[in-house]
C-alpha cells in the first residue's frame, strides 16, 4: 500500500468536501485519515490517503483542483514517507494553556520554549478576543521532562509577556467532562504510551 | 482536540472558584501496634505511620504537577486509638498520642485523626480512658485529633458519655484559654459516624478497611456558588430551582471527578488501595469559598431567613446526586458543611443576629454534619453542652443520618464578644445559648436513650 498526504484550502463554501472526496475515490484511493477545520472563512483539511500501487502526486493534485476547481483550491500532495512518525518515544500527552494579553509573537516564543524542552505540539488552536489572547495545545512531553519544571519554565516566562501558563495532564480534562469511567494513566491508550502509531 | 470552551472551563474552576482537592487522607490501620509495653507500642506506631506515609508528601506533590489541582492538606487518620491501646492508663494514652503528633510532623500531614472511641451502646475502661485523657491531649498536642461517637439508630444514645464530654469540652477550653479555647476545634462528637470519613477533624480508620487506603476529601464551594451566579445572571428568564439543582448536580460531578482521578493517581503511585472521596463542600473563611454564600446566590440573601434550610437541602441533595453520579466510591459524610467559623459568610450572618443557634440546628437536620465551629459563652455549664449535644445527636439518630457537634465555649468571652481561632479555623461572633441551664436534670439522669423505631417512621 502507498499513502499520500493530500492537503487542501480554499475559501470556505459548501461541496469542497464532496468535491475532495470525490476526486480521491475516482481513482481508487481510500481515505485513512482525515481532519477538516474553518477558521476565519477558510477552510482546511488534511487527508491521509491510500492507494494499491504508487501514484504520481502531480497526478493526485490535479485531479482534486480538477474536480474541485469552482472552489479555487489549494491542493498539495506529498507521499507519506513516514516522517510523521513521533520523534518522542513514550511521553504523556499535556493540555498546555496560555491566557493573557494579546502581543505579536506570543505563539512564536511559547512554541520555542517548547521547543527547546523537546516537547511535541500535536494540536494547537489560538485566538483573540479584543485585547485577550487565548492558547490551548496539546502536546507530549518527553518521559524525563518534569510538568512542574515545564510549568515554572512558562510562568517565568509567561510573567514577562503578561500571560498565565498552564500544564495539566490530558486525564483531568477526560475525567470531568467525559461521562466514562476514571481511569489513571492515559485513558486514551491504556497500554501506556501515547505515540502516535506509524502507518 | 478537545473544545477550547471544556477546557477553560476546567481550568476556570481552578483558576477563579477555588477548586483544590481539600484533602489526601491516608488511612492507616495501627491495631497490629497493640502492646502491653508503651514503649514499644509508640514504637511500633511509628514505624508503620512512616512505612506507609513516608512517601505519602513527595508523592502528593508530583501528582498535584501532573493535574495542576493543588492538594491543600495532607492527612493521616488511624484506627480508633481506644482499642489500639486498650488496657493503657492515661499516661500510656498521652504517649501514644505524642507519638502520633511526632511521627505527622515528621512525615509532612499536618494533621493526624483517630484519637478516637466509638462508644454509642456502652463504654469499655479504655475508652472511658481515652476521654478523660482529651484535655491533656488535645491541648499539648499540635496534629492530633479525636471523635467520640455517642449514639447510632441502631444502638441509641449514650447519655453518660455525653455528659462527661460536656465537662472534657470546658475543661478543653480552659486548658487553651490562650488561644479562645481552640483545643475544642479538634474535638467532634459524632451520631452515626461513617467508618470511612476523611475529613478532619473527625477523621479515623474505621472496621473494615484495608491495611492502608487513601481517600479523597474534595472541596468546591466556590466552583458550584459561580455556576449557580453564572445561571442565574445569564438566563434570559429566572431559573426554576430544579434548574438551580441541576447546574449544581452537574458540577458536583466535575467536581467528584477531580478528586477520583487525584485519588486513584496517589493509590497507585503509593501502591495501596484507593477508598472514596467524599465530595463534601466545605467553607474556608476566605471569600467565594463560603456555603452560606451559595445559599445567598441562589436567593436566600440573609442567611438564617425562612427559606434557608429548604435551600441547604436542595444543595446538599444535589452535591449528592452529582457525586453518586460521578463515582461509584463517593462516601464519607459528602454533601454541605455549615461550619459557621469557617465559612465567612455564615460568620457574618451570626453577627448581625439573622442566623440563630435555633436556626443552624433546624438546618443541620438537613446537611452533612451538625452544630460545626460554632463558639458558644465560655460559662456555659457542663450540662448544657451535654444537651446541646444531645440535641444534634438526636437528630442524626432519628433521621437515620449522621450529626456531629464541634462546639467550643469560649473562656472569658460572652455572647456577642468575637471568639477567634485563626487560619483556616477561622472567626466568629459568640452565639447566645437560649435557656441554657433549663434542662440539667434531663442530662444527670443518664443512662441510655433506647435506638428508635425503624418501622413506622413518620
Amino acid at each position: 500500500m502507498h499513502t499520500y498526504i493530500v492537503t487542501v484550502t480554499a475559501a470556505d463554501r459548501v461541496g469542497i468536501v464532496h468535491a475532495v472526496t470525490g476526486a480521491i475515490s475516482e481513482r481508487g484511493g481510500n481515505i485513512k485519515e482525515l481532519s477538516q477545520t474553518v477558521l476565519r472563512g477558510y477552510f482546511t483539511i488534511i487527508l491521509a490517503v491510500e492507494f494499491d500501487g504508487p501514484r504520481d502526486p502531480k497526478a493526485i493534485r490535479e485531479a482534486v483542483a480538477t474536480r474541485g476547481e469552482r472552489f479555487d483550491l489549494n491542493v498539495a500532495v506529498l507521499p507519506d514517507e513516514g516522517r510523521h512518525v513521533d520523534p518522542v518515544p513514550g511521553g504523556d500527552k499535556f493540555i498546555l494553556t496560555v491566557l493573557g494579553e494579546d502581543k505579536p509573537g506570543n505563539i512564536h516564543r511559547i512554541a520555542g520554549s517548547l521547543s527547546r524542552r523537546g516537547v511535541n505540539i500535536v494540536d494547537l488552536h489560538a485566538r483573540t478576543e479584543g485585547p485577550r489572547f487565548s492558547l490551548v495545545m496539546e502536546a507530549f512531553l518527553p518521559p524525563d521532562l518534569k510538568p512542574a519544571e515545564l510549568r515554572a519554565e512558562l510562568e517565568q516566562f509567561g510573567a514577562e509577556l503578561g500571560l498565565e501558563a498552564y500544564v495539566q495532564h490530558e486525564d483531568i480534562f477526560l475525567a470531568t467532562n467525559e461521562p466514562r469511567p476514571v481511569r489513571v494513566g492515559s485513558a486514551r491508550n491504556p497500554e501506556g504510551s501515547d505515540v502516535v502509531v506509524p502507518h | 482536540m478537545y473544545r477550547t470552551e471544556d477546557v477553560l472551563a476546567t481550568l476556570g474552576m481552578v483558576r477563579h472558584y477555588k477548586l483544590d482537592v481539600r484533602t489526601v487522607t491516608m488511612g492507616i490501620d495501627l491495631h497490629s501496634c497493640a502492646s502491653p509495653d508503651v514503649a514499644t507500642l509508640c514504637d511500633r506506631v511509628r514505624h508503620r505511620l512512616i512505612h506507609y506515609a513516608g512517601r505519602l508528601r513527595e508523592v502528593c506533590q508530583e501528582v498535584q504537577g501532573r493535574y495542576g489541582i493543588p492538594i491543600v492538606n495532607r492527612r493521616i487518620a488511624v484506627s480508633p486509638i481506644a482499642s489500639v491501646a486498650a488496657g493503657h492508663d492515661a499516661e500510656g494514652l498521652l504517649a501514644v498520642a505524642r507519638a502520633m503528633d511526632a511521627t505527622a510532623a515528621e512525615v509532612g500531614v499536618d494533621l493526624i485523626g483517630g484519637f478516637t472511641a466509638q462508644v454509642q451502646k456502652g463504654w469499655t475502661e479504655s475508652e472511658k480512658r481515652l476521654i478523660e485523657a482529651l484535655p491533656e491531649v488535645l491541648s499539648t498536642t499540635q496534629r492530633v485529633c479525636s471523635s467520640v461517637n455517642v449514639g447510632t439508630t441502631a444502638a441509641g444514645i449514650n447519655m453518660d458519655a455525653i455528659a462527661l464530654l460536656g465537662r472534657i469540652l470546658k475543661d478543653t477550653a480552659e486548658r487553651t484559654r490562650s488561644h479562645d479555647g481552640f483545643g475544642c476545634a479538634k474535638l467532634v462528637i459524632f451520631g452515626n459516624a461513617p467508618t470511612d470519613n476523611p475529613f478532619m477533624a473527625g477523621a479515623f480508620h474505621g472496621a473494615g478497611e484495608p491495611d492502608c487506603v487513601i481517600n479523597i476529601g474534595v472541596s468546591g464551594p466556590g466552583v458550584v456558588k459561580a455556576a449557580v451566579e453564572d445561571l442565574v445572571k445569564s438566563a434570559a428568564v429566572r431559573p426554576t430551582l430544579g434548574e438551580i439543582a441541576e447546574e449544581i448536580k452537574s458540577t458536583a460531578f466535575r467536581v467528584t471527578r477531580v478528586g477520583e482521578l487525584i485519588g486513584r493517581e496517589v493509590a497507585a503511585r503509593l501502591g495501596v488501595a484507593f477508598g472514596i472521596v467524599d465530595l463534601s463542600l466545605a467553607p474556608t473563611p476566605q471569600v467565594g469559598d463560603s456555603v452560606g454564600e451559595i445559599l445567598q446566590a441562589m436567593g436566600v440573601e440573609r442567611l438564617g431567613a425562612p427559606g434557608s434550610t429548604a435551600a441547604l437541602a436542595l444543595l446538599n441533595d444535589a452535591v449528592k446526586k452529582g457525586g453518586s453520579f460521578a463515582s461509584s466510591s463517593v462516601g464519607g459524610l459528602s454533601g454541605a458543611f455549615v461550619a459557621v467559623s469557617e465559612d465567612a459568610a455564615l460568620a457574618a450572618a451570626v453577627a448581625c443576629g439573622d442566623l440563630t443557634l435555633a436556626k443552624l440546628e433546624a438546618m443541620t437536620a438537613v446537611c452533612s454534619v451538625g452544630l460545626d465551629m460554632i463558639a458558644v459563652p465560655g460559662d456555659t455549664d457542663p450540662e448544657t453542652l451535654a444537651a446541646l449535644i444531645a440535641d444534634e445527636v438526636a437528630i442524626g439518630v432519628i433521621n437515620h443520618k449522621t450529626t456531629a457537634v464541634r462546639v467550643i465555649p469560649v473562656p472569658g468571652k460572652a455572647a456577642g464578644e468575637r471568639a477567634v481561632f485563626g487560619g483556616l479555623f477561622g472567626e466568629m461572633d459568640i452565639l447566645p445559648i437560649h435557656a441554657a441551664g433549663g434542662s440539667t436534670a434531663f442530662v444527670r439522669h443518664g443512662g441510655r436513650i433506647p435506638a428508635p423505631l425503624s418501622s413506622l417512621r413518620n
